[in-house]
């Protein structure tokens, strides 16, 4: 890499040390309690794996610009500046062995946010070239094709298509004045239609006014895993423009994490402004409308089903209550596994390292800790509501041979339905034309 | 034909006993299996329409095509090939034709491999342009409406 590039990097890495970062940096006691919290130190043992650790480049660039000592012993030649193979080494640590997932933040005895320091890390890595191929490829295709798998509008619109066959009723599309607007990962576009025909059969029921917007149908946001603010606030701005065009009151965030994250929570100060409406999680409406008698269901299930809890909805997104409200409706047998909730281990594929095929094997190996969750509490079904979480969990348990369904919990709210008469189901497909 | 829209399909398919089910499954399944390659797949097939099995005998089998489905997942922020995806939509199909009865949950298996063959036939039209390709829906019709007469 060119010195160009480093230089451009360490600035980054200036730019991003903000008061709270610097506050962090600080206020760290050394006290090794964010090991403990990380899935990645807990399952190899290995100590570089250690939250704080992995934001030492980080640390060196605020000790020599914004510490007196620090700043004298580089200016002395006592300490040595941060090097490109230094920035090399340490990729893998902030992109393969960090999914963002917010453990080590709650633990932390002083309160430093140390996810948010590795997100403000990626920034400066991202800034000096240092990014794996995989994220830097679903970002190009993020902002080139509208999608981090290639997705193009065409191929929604065949997914529509089968979503009506399916289920017999019209998908609402760029309805202008609609109530609400779906928006959905690829993951669900590509591996999880059923989503789609689940919300179509749920909202029908519940006489939800709603539409697909075509330009913005997308959800996630690799400018967020990546560390590329500007990318981030170009993809949140998307969904804006659309909702906007639309003139929805709410949006409404799909089975998946850190859309949730970039949407809900980053998205208004990436862009710079409020947003002129709201955005809602999927399961927080299903919970509201469970609670108006507007989500019916009949009948439960009867194997022994837990919830595992994707970090940036639960622990960094404070769904906890709604969707094990919404799981107890259809499960006559739920119990939760170890570390429920908030203090719930991740999957180990969020925050980008299932992009990262050079992760793989670590994730992997880290899933250990899901497997003992699982073995502890004699899950026979596993329930969740990130489609990333879930591929994550089937290659998880595929790996470790264990034979357990893993399934989404919206669709099996809809499989539960309590529907109206056939006849109305009929009209309404009579009139649809996608 | 007596079958003429998914709420007269999808009623046929109910009143069958779940050994039935599992017979058109595989025969649904069939129809799009060569859009997937893997000898896994074809193997849960065909013990899919064989005549009545036990859970005992259907459990290799769907361990193996578990094994397809999970391999062939599309996986978050790589790039969807509507052609992969298409054999991944087969070995869903194939898998629900052998899911053992114990894992059934009162699911169809028809139905569940009927909706998977047809995403596969949507997903390789995706993959050579079209998009949207329907023929899977009236065939499936028709394999129904053959087997109610057999």
């Amino acid at each position: 890499m060119s010195s160009k590039a480093l230089a451009h990097g360490i600035n980054a890495f200036v730019e991003q040390i903000d008061r709270p970062v610097a506050s962090f940096f600080n206020s760290c006691v050394h006290c090794g309690m964010c090991a403990d919290a990380c899935l990645f130190y807990t399952e190899t043992g290995d100590p570089k794996y250690t939250p704080i650790h992995k934001l030492e480049p980080m640390r060196k660039v605020w000790k020599q610009n914004f510490t007196f000592w620090g700043w004298l012993a580089a200016r002395l030649g006592l300490s040595k500046p941060v090097t490109d193979s230094e920035l090399e080494e340490w990729e893998p640590l902030i992109y393969d062995s960090c999914t963002l997932c917010g453990r080590c933040s709650l633990v932390c005895p002083v309160g430093n946010d140390i996810t948010y320091m590795i997100r403000k890390a990626r920034e400066g890595m991202v800034a000096a070239g240092h990014a794996p191929p995989g994220l830097k490829g679903a970002t190009i295709r993020a902002v080139e094709i509208g999608s981090p798998m290639g997705v193009t509008w065409k191929t929604v619109q065949a997914q529509i298509k089968h979503t009506e066959e399916d289920t017999g009723l019209r998908i609402p599309v760029d309805q202008k004045g609609a109530e609400y607007m779906v928006i959905m990962s690829s993951m669900e576009i590509v591996n999880f239609p059923e989503y789609l025909g689940s919300i179509a059969r749920i909202f029908k029921e519940a006489g939800i006014s709603w539409t697909i917007c075509s330009d913005a149908t997308e959800a996630t946001n690799s400018g967020i895993q990546i560390g590329s603010s500007d990318i981030a606030a170009q993809l949140v701005q998307r969904i804006v423009d659309g909702a906007e065009k639309l003139g929805v009151k709410y949006v409404i965030s799909p089975e998946c994490g850190h859309a949730y994250t970039a949407i809900r929570w980053e998205g208004p100060n990436l862009i710079g402004r409020p947003y002129p409406f709201k955005v809602i999680h999927i399961l927080e409406l299903l919970d509201q409308l469970r609670e108006q008698g507007r989500l019916r269901t009949e009948g439960t299930e009867t194997a022994r089903m837990s919830f595992h809890d994707p970090c940036q909805l639960v622990r960094r997104g404070g769904l906890v209550e709604q969707p094990r409200r919404l799981l107890k409706m259809v499960a006559s047998n739920y119990v939760d596994m170890p570390d429920p909730g908030i203090w719930n281990w991740c999957c180990g594929g969020g925050g980008g390292v299932s992009a990262n095929d050079r992760a793989d094997p670590l994730q992997l190996r880290v899933f250990s800790r899901k497997k003992s969750q699982l073995d502890d509490a004699r899950v026979e079904t596993l329930v969740t509501c990130c489609a990333n979480c879930r591929i994550v969990l089937e290659d998880g348990l595929e790996h470790y041979q264990m034979a357990i369904p893993v399934v989404g919990l919206t669709e099996t709210l809809a499989k539960h339905l309590v529907t109206a008469p056939q006849e109305t189901a009929k009209t309404d497909a009579d009139q649809g034309e996608g | 034909m007596t079958i003429h829209n998914d709420s007269e399909f999808k009623s046929a398919l109910d009143r069958l006993p779940v050994a039935e089910q599992r017979k058109l499954a595989a025969r649904f399944a069939q129809s799009v299996s060569p859009l997937c390659k893997d000898s896994r797949v074809t193997a849960a097939i065909d013990a899919g329409l064989q005549p009545v099995v036990g859970d005992d005998k259907l459990m290799p089998f769907y361990n193996a095509v578990r094994g397809v489905c999970v391999e062939s997942y599309t996986e978050c922020g790589h790039v969807a090939d509507w052609t992969n995806q298409a054999g991944h939509f087969v070995a869903e199909a194939a898998a629900a034709c052998v899911m053992p009865e114990v894992a059934l949950h009162g699911a169809n298996p028809a139905w569940d491999a009927a909706m998977r063959a047809r995403l596969a036939r949507t997903c390789a039209s995706i993959a050579n342009g079209s998009g949207t390709d329907t023929s899977e829906v009236e065939n499936q019709y028709h394999l129904l409406d053959d087997y109610l007469n057999e």
